[in-house]
């Protein structure tokens, strides 16, 4: 059998065919499909998409702003009043009453260091053997 | 290019998208039905993949950025739903592309829209027994005459590798034509 070769032979077709005036009716049909895949359509839902999030942010925001109010107006509030308060106190504040009270706490604070001190003391004596002998002397 | 561009401006705006989308169709439908025909192989499949092509052409035009030539743009979109389809056709009768399509020609004869004689139905017959992508290669070659560069383009494989792809096909396909 001699040897076939494409480019010898005459061109082949598919042999394919299609039904009479195919393609006279397939732009009539298809664009009857088009309007449904509109792009107008995604537009529209992309619009809506974006008053959706706007509506939301500003939710957040009207939410927002009571709560900023009361943390703002708070702060200031409390600023002014306890300096106020306290500067009228402590004018009238007599200097015994402040010595008064520093005596206290250092009276404390002192207790506190005499307490430590006892137990070192303490500590010290028992540990110290010639003790007696000191006593005695 | 630019008479390209100007095409693609008539498509997307609103008023003028009707007429340039007729136009568009007239000149295309052609082509890209046996495109798909050669790949699906049955009238009524590449009837619906055509519509489909069409559709999503007209549905993705606006993001169309021009890399490539309208053209090449649509024979893509055109191949991949192709191949898809009947991949997918395959899955539900739960069987192989491969084993569907040589079945589909198998019964070529009987179909009403094929119309060869024996040594069409033995190229058809050549053609179902090479891998895919020799398949789409000698397809778009010899029944179409696709330049390898637009081919190129379409199918994202370059140039170089094609005509291998292509010249591997002949082959195959002269050995099967000698031997059957």
């Amino acid at each position: 059998m001699k040897a076939f070769k494409l480019d010898n032979e005459p061109k082949i077709a598919s042999g394919f065919t299609t039904p009479d005036g195919y393609f006279d009716t397939f732009s009539a049909k298809l664009l009857t499909q088009l309007p449904k895949q509109e792009p107008k359509v995604i537009s529209i839902f992309r619009v809506t998409k974006a008053w959706y999030y706007a509506a939301v942010a500003i939710l957040i925001l009207m939410l927002s702003v009571p709560l900023y109010n009361q943390f703002a107006s708070h702060k200031e509030e409390v600023d002014s009043a306890t300096l106020e308060e306290y500067l009228a106190y402590n004018s009238n504040l007599s200097e015994d009453e402040i010595v008064n009270l520093l005596d206290k706490e250092d009276l404390e604070k002192m207790k506190v260091e005499f307490n430590v001190q006892d137990k070192e003391i303490e500590d010290a004596l028992d540990s110290n053997t010639n003790l007696e002998q000191y006593i005695l002397d | 290019m630019q008479e390209e561009k100007d095409f693609i401006q008539e498509l997307l705006n609103p008023k003028t998208q009707n007429q340039a989308f007729q136009k568009l169709l007239q000149d295309y439908q052609k082509p890209l039905y046996y495109h798909i025909r050669n790949i699906v192989l049955n009238h009524d499949d590449a009837d619906d993949v055509l519509q489909n092509t069409f559709v999503k052409v007209f549905q993705y035009l606006k993001d169309f950025k021009g890399d490539s030539k309208l053209f090449s743009w649509m024979y893509r979109i055109a191949t991949n739903e192709a191949i898809t389809f009947i991949n997918q056709k395959a899955k539900r009768n739960g069987s192989t592309s491969e084993a569907m399509q040589s079945k589909i020609v198998d019964n070529l004869k009987a179909d009403t829209y094929f119309d060869g004689n024996e040594i069409q139905l033995k190229l058809q017959k050549a053609i179902t027994l090479l891998p895919e992508k020799q398949q789409l290669v000698f397809k778009m070659k010899y029944y179409e005459e696709i330049k390898y560069e637009d081919m190129s383009e379409i199918l994202g494989t370059s140039v170089g590798a094609l005509k291998a792809s292509y010249h591997h096909a002949v082959k195959k396909i002269e050995d099967f034509m000698k031997t059957n």
